[in-house]
């Protein structure tokens, strides 16, 4: 299978990160012809590649553009570059190779959408790739390509950097309004959606950094040559982070539709140290596990991970080894979930409490044969009641775990119970 | 104004007053900013953002004890960050977390005043790195109960403390 490279075509190039190697490989190219055209012939455009976004929800890009009211005179575009979904680091990835794609992507897309301001929004720990989005933005400002009348046009348009301070929720679009605003990252009720009332209350589109990312390559190709790649319903390429013990962690870029055995094995390298095979995360923490035998029959993109009733959420392959605890694993999900709720629902604030309570009782041997279906309950209770999805984004792993693994999570708690 | 606040900082604070739509906003990159110079951020600074900055302190309050990275109490020099999640537990977080307080506890049998503090952090986004930990604010990366009491001990050697 072709594995094209759109955004990693920058990978292994001497000084990757520099202005000068993103202009000697077309860079800004994509933007002067993005300024030649009409906002709404981009739009049509980017609904044309079949784009969808790459955060997680893999909502279509250039739809969810054309959403936003052609006649708001105040309107924002916001990156979401705040990666906390466990499992994964491909934005990280992309500020590593080169900011100035992501640079170019939001001029690009501000255009389109008429907005005259954006913010990258990038959780605070990422120190060091902060400071290299910084010095391209400070570049990009210093050519001409941010600011007042770009590359001459009428298009006028000012990029800056914010910092979270360590809260998972502010990676759902809303909280990470209310936190740019300077509140705590609470999600806020949808409708209405951030594209008629966001930032401010004003017009905001918020997309992920990948999704930014490959908006040059879309514009510079042409949506055909997009389309062309991966699938019908999932076209185009995705960053896939690899963790875990396999051979060779780390990010690829593949076709929508490729194998995850075949990348489990071909391009990582499989598992290392003679391990086996027993279990696949594939879209980051939130994403129900598939079993070994199910990883045989997927393939990586939206609707195959639908019918297999899990997701490919952010593009994070977290591989399990025979002999790694489901149980250890399952405490650690839900403890991180209980940790990151924002507190304000009470199914979400109190269910991920309640899975922790139990599962540490299940870890702790103190639990009896039904807690597993206790579990599987609490989660049934947790879904589709709260503002945001990070309820669901707990309950889906821990029934997922708790139904496929249930009975190694029964015969370690009867080993506890019988000494 | 206040004197609580080094010149560079009151520039810095009417700057990020400046740089964004609304004052308010500048409230995470202010604590941010206090922090780095400071330590932490204490109770004085919280009220002298209200006085001489119109930062009304339940905002700044609400912001603080929200996000994780803020720290309300005096740090030790170094911050050790460990992540907990999913893959640094199937690499190997436990055995560094032991050698970790392995190494911690020699400070504690010695007597002596240990110039870190230990705390579990979410996913880094750094996993096909696992384990992963950061030290204020640099990453380590990869790391076994042997390696991390390797650099632990460096940081030995720089610690300023008594």
């Amino acid at each position: 299978m072709e594995k094209p490279k759109i955004v990693t075509r920058f990978a292994g190039l001497a000084d990757s990160r520099s202005l000068d190697t993103y202009l000697r490989h077309d860079g800004y190219q994509a933007l002067h012809k993005a300024l030649a055209m009409k906002p709404a012939e981009l739009i049509e455009l980017v609904k044309a590649s079949g784009l969808r976004g790459r955060g997680g929800a893999g909502f279509p890009t250039g739809l969810k553009w054309s959403f936003v009211p052609k006649d708001a005179p105040e309107k924002y575009l916001l990156c979401n570059n705040d990666e906390g979904e466990p499992g994964t680091f491909k934005d990280r990835y992309i500020l590593e190779l080169s900011p100035h794609m992501l640079v170019e992507g939001m001029i690009i897309s501000a255009y389109a959408i008429g907005a005259q301001k954006a913010y990258i929004y990038t959780r605070c720990e990422f120190y060091e790739e902060i400071a290299w989005m910084e010095q391209a933005i400070h570049e990009a400002y210093r050519h001409g390509y941010l600011g007042a009348n770009i590359l001459g046009s009428k298009f006028s348009f000012d990029l800056d950097h914010y910092g979270g301070a360590g809260a998972y929720i502010c990676g759902e679009e809303t909280g990470l309004i209310s936190s740019l605003e300077g509140k705590k990252g609470q999600p806020k009720l949808k409708p209405p959606f951030p594209a008629l009332s966001g930032y401010l209350n004003k017009p905001t589109v918020v997309n992920n950094t990948e999704t930014l990312a490959v908006i040059p390559w879309i514009v510079q190709h042409g949506p055909e040559k997009y389309r062309a790649i991966g699938t019908e319903k999932s076209p185009g390429t995705k960053l896939f982070c690899i963790s875990g013990p396999v051979k060779r962690p780390g990010v690829y870029e593949l076709p929508l539709g490729y194998p995850l055995q075949k990348f489990i094995e071909d391009d990582a390298g499989g598992l290392r140290d003679g391990k086996t095979l027993k279990a696949v995360i594939p879209g980051g923490a939130s994403a129900p596990v598939l079993t070994a035998d199910e990883v045989a029959k997927v393939t990586l993109d939206y609707e195959s991970m639908a019918n297999a009733k899990t997701m490919l959420g952010s593009g994070a392959v977290i591989v399990i080894p025979e002999g790694q605890s489901m149980v250890e694993l399952l405490k650690v999900t839900v403890d991180f979930f209980h940790h990151e709720s924002c507190g304000q629902c009470t199914p979400c604030r109190e269910g991920t409490g309640w899975l922790s309570n139990v599962m540490h009782g299940i870890y702790q041997r103190k639990a009896k044969l039904k807690d597993v279906e206790k579990m599987i309950a609490i989660a049934n209770n947790m879904e589709g009641r709260t503002i945001c999805a990070l309820s669901d984004a707990c309950a889906m792993p821990t029934r997922a775990i708790a139904t496929k693994f249930g009975d190694e999570i029964r015969s370690y708690i009867q080993r506890g119970n019988h000494g | 104004m206040s004197s609580l606040f080094s010149p560079e900082i009151r520039q810095k604070i009417e700057h990020y007053l400046q740089r964004y739509e609304t004052r308010r906003s500048a409230i995470l990159p202010i604590l941010h900013c206090i922090q780095d110079e400071y330590g932490w951020v204490k109770e004085e600074h919280v009220l002298a953002l209200e006085e001489h900055y119109q930062l009304p302190r339940v905002q700044v309050e609400e912001v603080l004890t929200f996000y994780s990275m803020y720290r309300q109490q005096e740090p030790k020099q170094f911050r050790l960050m460990l992540c907990d999640n999913l893959v640094c537990t199937m690499m190997g977080y436990k055995e560094v977390d032991s050698a970790i307080r392995g190494h911690l506890q020699e400070y504690q049998h010695k007597g002596k005043d240990c110039p870190f503090s230990l705390e579990k952090v979410p996913c880094l986004g750094v996993c096909d790195g696992a384990p992963a930990m950061l030290i204020n604010k640099t990453r380590h990366l990869n790391l076994d109960a042997n390696n991390v009491v390797a650099i632990l001990k460096n940081c030995d050697t720089l610690a300023t403390g008594t």
